[in-house]
């Protein structure tokens, strides 16, 4: 259950403390520390909501990668030769590899984003634990999709 | 029309103040082309996973198909939908003097629709199996 303190002296109860926010201040008295913008813990509901930011920015970047591809097969062969042999280096799979975190954390990302929008899945745990997949899932799953590609041959270095 | 009333110029719903301007109307526009973009993007990783390693004669194959095709433009402007949207409420977010507001706004919405535009262009090309470009347009 959630118990925040009370104010005044009910915040000593160090016994309801879910927030690891209590310190000794000076004076020898145990209180909760003040949220100030250097002091606030790093939630993973936070991560998530700043993680999505910064996907849409990376999506639009691979979304222009993405166009410059397409132009490169509309323009032949011999344009989607280079451009496949700069895919197919070791730093072009690389970039790729990322491409595909970014979409899978697009995807997780979102799909949370909508839910809460919806209204649902917004208690502590429920948050968290959406937040935490969409914050670590795309690694993993980048990871699987990769191993499948070379493991199919696929792709090879 | 029932249950609309005016007061001191806001309009008022069931006496809940409603959009005065555009903002519902694009809120409910990102969250559609984020609904769309979340079955669209895994079927965008699958046709990768299926195409990884083809050459340029697979790849056209798979654009003459007309689903692939379709599917692929209502992907490109769901995204870039999305992406315009997204970047709007970042950028009134972080930027607030006005000119420098839609300086950024103006510029973003003109690169994401000369891509989506662009994007189209392509696919379609693909898609009807033209002549590689630049056939059509100069040489």
């Amino acid at each position: 259950m959630s118990s925040s303190p009370l104010p005044g002296d009910a915040s000593n109860e160090q016994s309801a403390d879910r927030t690891g926010r209590f310190v000794r201040q000076p004076n020898g008295r145990i209180r909760p520390l003040s949220p100030h913008l250097q002091i606030w813990r790093w939630h993973v509901t936070m991560a998530a909501s700043i993680l999505f930011r910064v996907t849409i920015g990376a999506m639009s970047v691979a979304s222009a990668i993405a166009v410059g591809w397409l132009a490169a097969l509309a323009f032949g062969p011999e344009s989607y030769a280079k451009v496949s042999a700069c895919l197919g280096s070791p730093f072009g799979l690389f970039i790729a590899f990322g491409l595909t975190v970014v979409l899978f954390s697009f995807i997780l990302n979102g799909a949370r984003h909508l839910f809460n929008d919806t209204g649902r899945g917004l208690t502590l745990n429920s948050a968290n634990l959406l937040s935490n997949v969409a914050v670590w899932a795309p690694i993993p799953l980048g990871v699987l999709f990769w191993v499948l590609l070379f493991a199919t041959g696929r792709v090879s270095l | 029309m029932s249950g609309q009333n005016t007061k001191n110029g806001a309009k008022f719903k069931n006496n809940v103040k409603i959009s005065e301007r555009h903002g519902s109307g694009e809120w409910l526009i990102e969250r559609v082309a984020l609904a769309l973009l979340i079955p669209l993007g895994l079927w965008v990783l699958a046709s990768a996973f299926s195409l990884a390693g083809s050459g340029y004669d697979a790849l056209l194959t798979w654009f003459a198909s007309p689903l692939n095709a379709g599917l692929l433009i209502v992907t490109v402007l769901a995204l870039f939908t999305f992406v315009s949207l997204a970047w709007k409420v970042i950028v009134e977010d972080y930027v607030h003097k006005p000119f420098s507001k839609t300086l950024a706004l103006g510029a973003l919405n003109l690169v994401f629709l000369a891509l989506a535009a662009v994007s189209v262009f392509f696919i379609v090309r693909l898609a009807l199996g033209s002549a590689p470009l630049p056939a059509g347009i100069g040489a």
